[in-house]
């Protein structure tokens, strides 16, 4: 074995037996009586050269067979050197939302980690403990497909719509998953496989109350806009009553006056306070916070409709545009 | 070369018709690298023509696998199929995940998407598997295929954290050729919006993944934009329909005439699944005469369920009302993961047991 690939030595490699190079060479990885490794045969220098089409992770025990044509088997094993085990150093970095009291029908929770972690093992390393530390039993969407960002770093974990929604035979049959004037706390297991192999650093743990369901959609004349003053740089802020979904805070507002400005968006105080950094100097004038419709409450309320809408309510107030816009005048104090 | 275009997203909530150019020219497939960046959600076209879903890449990609021979009858019988994978692919079986299994409708050939590891550099890789067995890659380097683009949540993501929008993802769950369209099924990983896209195939210049929005309404009264888990189509009464199961487990039928981008359609709930239901695949078969639906569920095993005169069961409308239509468990099919329909008296499962994971044809309960 050279740099990966496999070479057959002292046999002069022509010409090519009719079926093929992989007639007379395999290479395999693993136990058992398994297919031989994926790869491409080449000719260099007159050798059979056998270039896997993936490296052999670390720690495999590999067979090479050579089966020369007229002649015995010639075999040879090779162990890929084991790596150390990484030192873990991945944490989860924050879940939200971080207020401390979730409403009844709370739908979702990110869990943001310091570094990519691993898929496929999510539902066996988050946990949801009720009172006395009973595990609630399925309150997420265990989806296959885990909802990941590109990175591996943030998860997002959905409640069981199926137990939030109203008139659903879930929440017949099982009630919420977590039910208003009881404590829980969000586990998520320390040996949760980071990106390298590596367990986390510690186990995290979120405690929380829970509060009556929320089914009143964000309203925007109970925000409050606190406008900058004209020639500097400080903060536009908008408030919130209610905490908001914290990963579309980060996009769904967009500051503009003659045209879109450019800055940056912080997100603070438990989720009710948006904050946007303007890139240059305020100038005074007329502006808009322009918000999509989109943007969510925790409990999957959007602006001007709640989650599930009751039909036999009519609500008449049912906002169909995709955004809305709150003026707000910047002046030289 | 591939062919992408990006497109206008509708976002949930709106309804508003989305424009969609008819006459325009049809991309023809080029040979060529085809570009997977994930490998997801499998389906079969016309032709033997394979679907892929590209999550990562937001992309539908259409691969001519060049698998035309007809074949009938048959069987597959792999046993350790995830540590036979994992072999070929010279890494650990538990490093390696079977994403989805389809079968070549022509030749009964099987294709899997999988994924070489686990992290965020997993490595897409398309196999397929005769009915003897043998594993063999799709090799991706100079293949027949045309592809189009899904509007990228990332790229529409207004907002100047680059960050911030680099993370918001739609995850594909479902992808299904109807009726010269291909339905792509999604879940976003920020809003709790539905998405199912309806792509016209041969894909065209113009073509556009536009959005349908689907609601689902609880006992006629609670709707919400609601996420489709799972779909396949079906013809109820003549008429072309796809039966879907949601996030929010009802079992639902829409017709696809109603299924025009732009449209919010309501699908009609005919099967109240119950709790901890988690539907991952869906076929639709015909036995004596009579046709069935076979589920498969990670939390119930396999379900079937009439399908034969699904427009005469009253849609629940009312709280008090029974499940709609009734279903039996099939005792025997119990760790199935993944299921398609093989043939006419087949289906194909992967399936684990007793410690082993084994793609098998077991005949249709």
């Amino acid at each position: 074995m050279e740099s990966g690939a496999f070479r057959v030595i002292g046999w002069r490699a022509a010409p090519p037996p009719p079926n093929g190079w992989s007639s007379v060479f395999a290479v395999y990885a693993g136990e058992g009586d398994v297919p031989p490794l994926l790869g491409a045969f080449s000719v260099t220098d007159g050798s059979l050269v056998f270039t896997p089409r993936f490296p052999v992770v670390p720690g495999m025990h590999v067979r090479a067979v050579f089966q020369p044509p007229g002649g015995a088997p010639v075999e040879s094993a090779f162990d890929v050197p084991r790596q150390s085990a990484p030192v873990p150093s991945a944490h989860v970095a924050h879940v939200y939302p971080s207020i401390g009291i979730l409403p009844e029908n709370q739908l979702k929770f990110y869990i943001y980690f310091s570094a990519p972690m691993q898929k496929g093992e999510a539902w066996q390393r988050i946990h949801l403990l009720g009172p006395e530390d009973a595990p609630v039993v399925l309150p997420f969407l265990e989806l296959d497909e885990e909802l990941w960002d590109r990175d591996n770093t943030r998860l997002t974990v959905l409640f069981d719509p199926g137990r939030i929604k109203r008139g659903l035979v879930p929440l017949q049959e099982d009630g919420p998953a977590i039910v208003a004037g009881k404590h829980y706390t969000l586990v998520i297991d320390r040996d949760w496989p980071d990106g390298r192999g590596a367990p986390l650093v510690e186990e995290y743990r979120k405690e929380f109350r829970v509060g009556p369901a929320d089914r009143i959609p964000p309203d925007p004349a109970k925000w409050r806009i606190a406008a900058p003053r004209a020639g500097t740089t400080e903060a536009l802020v908008l408030d919130f009553p209610k905490p908001m979904d914290y990963a579309l805070l980060q996009h769904m507002i967009e500051v503009t006056g003659a045209g879109r400005i450019e800055g940056s968006v912080a997100v603070v105080q438990d989720e009710t306070e948006w904050r946007f950094t303007p890139r240059q100097p305020w100038k005074a004038g007329d502006y808009q916070l322009v918000v999509q419709t989109a943007l969510e409450d925790l409990a999957g309320n959007h602006v001007g409709r709640p989650f599930d809408v009751d039909t036999f309510e009519r609500v008449s107030r049912t906002i169909s545009r995709e955004t809305i816009s709150l003026p707000f005048r910047i002046r030289h104090q | 070369m591939t062919l992408s275009r990006t497109f206008t997203r509708l976002a949930a909530g709106v309804c508003c018709a989305a424009a969609i150019a008819f006459g325009a020219s049809t991309v023809a497939m080029s040979t060529g690298k085809a570009t997977l960046k994930s490998a997801g959600p499998l389906a079969f076209g016309p032709d033997g023509i394979l679907f892929v879903g590209d999550s990562i890449g937001a992309a539908i990609v259409a691969l001519d696998v060049d698998d035309h021979t007809p074949r009938s009858g048959g069987s597959v019988e792999v046993k350790g199929i995830n540590e036979k994978i994992a072999a070929m692919l010279g890494t650990a079986a538990d490093q390696i995940t079977i994403q989805d299994v389809a079968v070549n409708p022509i030749s009964k050939n099987v294709y899997l998407s999988v994924s070489r590891g686990r992290g965020p550099d997993a490595v897409p890789v398309i196999l397929r598997v005769d009915t003897a067995g043998k594993i063999s890659e799709v090799s991706l380097e100079n293949i027949r295929h045309s592809s189009v683009s899904l509007p990228d949540p990332a790229a529409i993501a207004a907002g100047d954290n680059p960050r911030a929008q680099g993370q918001r993802m739609d995850v594909i769950t479902s992808v299904k050729y109807v009726e010269g369209k291909v339905f792509v099924a999604g879940l976003s990983n920020e809003e709790f919006s539905s998405s199912l896209r309806s792509i016209p195939f041969p894909f065209t210049e113009a073509s556009k993944a536009a959005g349908i929005e689907i609601w689902h309404g609880s006992h006629g009264r609670f709707e919400t934009n609601a996420p489709v888990r799972t779909f396949v189509p079906y013809e109820i009464n003549h008429q072309a329909s796809i039966l879907a199961a949601y996030t929010c487990t009802p079992l639902v039928k829409i017709p696809v005439s109603e299924l025009k981008p732009g449209n919010k359609v309501k699908g009609t709930t005919i099967a109240e699944l119950g709790a901890g239901n988690r539907p991952l695949d869906m076929i639709v078969y015909s036995k004596g005469g009579k046709h069935y639906i076979l589920m498969a569920n990670s939390a119930r095993g396999v379900m079937k369920l009439p399908a034969d005169n699904l427009e005469t069961y009253s849609p629940i409308t009312k709280q008090t009302e029974p499940a709609g239509v009734p279903y039996e468990t099939i005792a025997d099919l119990k760790g199935v993961q993944q299921l398609d329909k093989f043939d006419d008296a087949n289906a194909l499962v992967l399936m684990t047991g007793n410690g082993s994971m084994d793609l098998r044809t077991v005949p249709l309960p």
